[in-house]
């Protein structure tokens, strides 16, 4: 045993122009033809990655 | 207002298929000695001491993670090996293994583009490294750039920015303070859940739930809000390097560069001591709460028992610099762009900071797959789909594929001159690639060369391009030697 941390448990949800930046607008984020490689993307990701993932403590 | 010197430090994680934490620091000194580009390899840290506070005193020791010392039980380093596995990049950064991190420090510039093309091309190392180290061992190998393991562990993306010693820690530490607890607002990386304190769902900064004091000089345990560790990496005598160690590594370069351009700002009203003054009752606590506030109201207790937000802190600094301060174009647009993204996340619409701030980006990538598949934010996936944006690998990033989609435009800053002075991170660059054999070592401050010449490498100089034609090392450790400002 290398000795977990204990990480919080999630709860329900609560109700909730610099450099190249032109000022904020609302993005485009469905694009119908062709697909959406971000969801794509997002569901081939290893659901059990971040468990997976273990590192020292750094600076 | 005078140029400032600023760099980023920032510590990888490494997730290497059939390998864990406790082959963590070989395996990052391997991942470094892995890199395929021509480097120079000896570093000069002879004048280093991370124990040095600000505040006049020394620490006997620093504290570490006890949960890192159990990976270590039983094991010893491999026999005459040289952990730190240094090399110096030809652009003049530092590459090494610290603290079973491969660690990026880019060479020190004054611009915030410029620092944030530096930090770009680290990210372009990580890759080659990875590239060669998976290639080498046969290991999948993938490389984060983030500040989370999610089980506890936090590892840093540091800050440094050369500031004159006459400002003092007092003025420093209240100048500098409020921005720190307001800034996640605008430069947070965002994390799914928490990892110590009230639990939450998503907040906005990947180091907050590290945070436990308001100013200490520690780094690997106990970090604080304001680090007072005092390595100046220039004459101690006129300057102190300040090391912000609370701020995310970012994937959008745009939340880089805005993270150094407001504590720029900030340096420089406290050089004039014209920084507007918040007497925050416990940074930490606000801090934390300004990470987690999922109303957008971020209000910060003062003492006195007043309050104030995190809004009014910015707005504090923009009007002060503006009143206070002859501000380049750089510094123009970025409290132009500043206001208008606070203007929008006030009013309720973070999705327009998606393109520009990397904790709206990520929710709205969460959001998009919490509804594709009916699901909440219970949902055990989310912290995988969190890592996986910082994914440097662009095949696999979520980041990179907001990009390709068009969510995020690419960054360029724009096409590199030849013509303009040069930062003493550029002169080392020069200097290694073109004069590397006649060098015994460098390190932040010097160069040291064979026959034991040493030449300064001062963090207020702007050095002459002509640098870059210098034709001999006679020539090159002369002219660096007498440069006093590029500009004339």
């Amino acid at each position: 045993m290398d000795g977990d941390r204990l990480t919080r448990p999630l709860t329900p949800e609560p109700g909730r122009k610099s450099g190249d930046e032109s000022g904020p607008s609302t993005p485009d984020v469905r694009r119908p033809e062709g697909g959406n490689e971000l969801l794509r993307r997002m569901k081939k990701v290893d659901p059990d990655q971040a468990k997976k993932y273990r590192q020292r403590s750094g600076q | 207002m005078r140029p400032i010197l600023a760099g980023l430090d920032t510590e990888y994680g490494l997730m290497i298929d059939g390998r864990g934490p406790h082959d963590q620091v070989e395996d990052a000194a391997d991942f470094v000695r892995a890199l395929p580009d021509a480097t120079y390899d000896r570093w000069d840290g002879r004048h280093e001491n991370p124990r040095a506070d600000l505040r006049g005193f020394s620490l006997s020791r620093l504290a570490t993670d006890p949960i890192d010392a159990l990976f270590d039980a039983g094991r010893s380093p491999r026999p005459g090996e040289d952990v730190r596995a240094d090399r110096v990049t030809h652009r003049g950064a530092r590459f090494y293994n610290d603290h079973g991190h491969p660690e990026f420090a880019t060479p020190e510039r004054f611009t915030l583009a410029g620092l944030a093309e530096e930090d770009a091309q680290g990210d372009a190392v990580l890759r080659r490294a990875a590239a060669a180290f998976e290639s080498r061992t046969g290991w999948r190998t993938r490389v984060y750039k983030n500040n989370t393991d999610f089980h506890g562990a936090s590892y840093g993306s540091h800050e440094n920015y050369g500031v004159p010693r006459s400002i003092g820690f007092e003025r420093l530490f209240a100048a500098v303070t409020p921005m720190l607890v307001a800034r996640a607002v605008l430069g947070g990386a965002g994390k799914v859940g928490a990892e110590t304190g009230r639990a939450c769902t998503y907040q906005l900064s990947q180091r907050a739930d590290f945070l436990v004091e308001p100013a200490n000089a520690e780094t690997l345990y106990r970090r604080p809000v304001f680090n007072t560790r005092d390595e100046p990496h220039a004459d101690p005598s006129q300057w102190i390097r300040l090391h912000v160690i609370s701020g995310d590594a970012n994937r959008n370069p745009r939340s880089t560069m805005r993270k150094v351009g407001l504590v720029k700002l900030v340096l420089a009203l406290a050089e004039i001591d014209e920084a507007p003054t918040f007497r925050i009752t416990d940074p930490v606590a606000a801090f934390q709460a300004i990470s987690r506030d999922e109303t957008f109201r971020f209000e910060v207790a003062l003492e006195g028992r007043s309050w104030t937000t995190a809004y009014d802190i910015f707005e504090s600094y923009f009007a002060a610099a503006e009143a206070r301060l002859e501000l380049d174009c750089e510094m123009v647009a970025l409290i132009e762009s500043c206001r208008s993204l606070l203007t929008a996340v006030r009013a309720g619409r973070w999705s327009e900071l998606v393109p520009y701030v990397d904790w709206a980006a990520k929710r709205h990538l969460l959001e998009m797959f919490l509804e594709e598949e009916g699901a909440d934010w219970r949902d055990p996936r989310l912290p995988a789909l969190d890592l996986e944006y910082h994914n440097l690998d662009p095949e696999e990033s979520l980041y990179d594929a907001m990009v390709e989609m068009g969510l995020i435009a690419p960054f360029s800053a724009g096409p590199e001159r030849e013509d303009l002075p040069l930062s003493r991170g550029e002169v080392r660059g020069i200097a290694v690639e073109r004069f590397g054999p006649n060098l015994e070592a460098v390190s932040w401050r010097r160069l040291v060369w064979r026959g034991g010449r040493e030449t300064e490498l001062r963090p207020e100089v702007l050095y002459p391009c002509t640098l870059r034609m210098a034709s001999d090392v006679e020539s090159f450790a002369s002219l660096v030697e007498n440069s006093t400002d590029g500009r004339r």
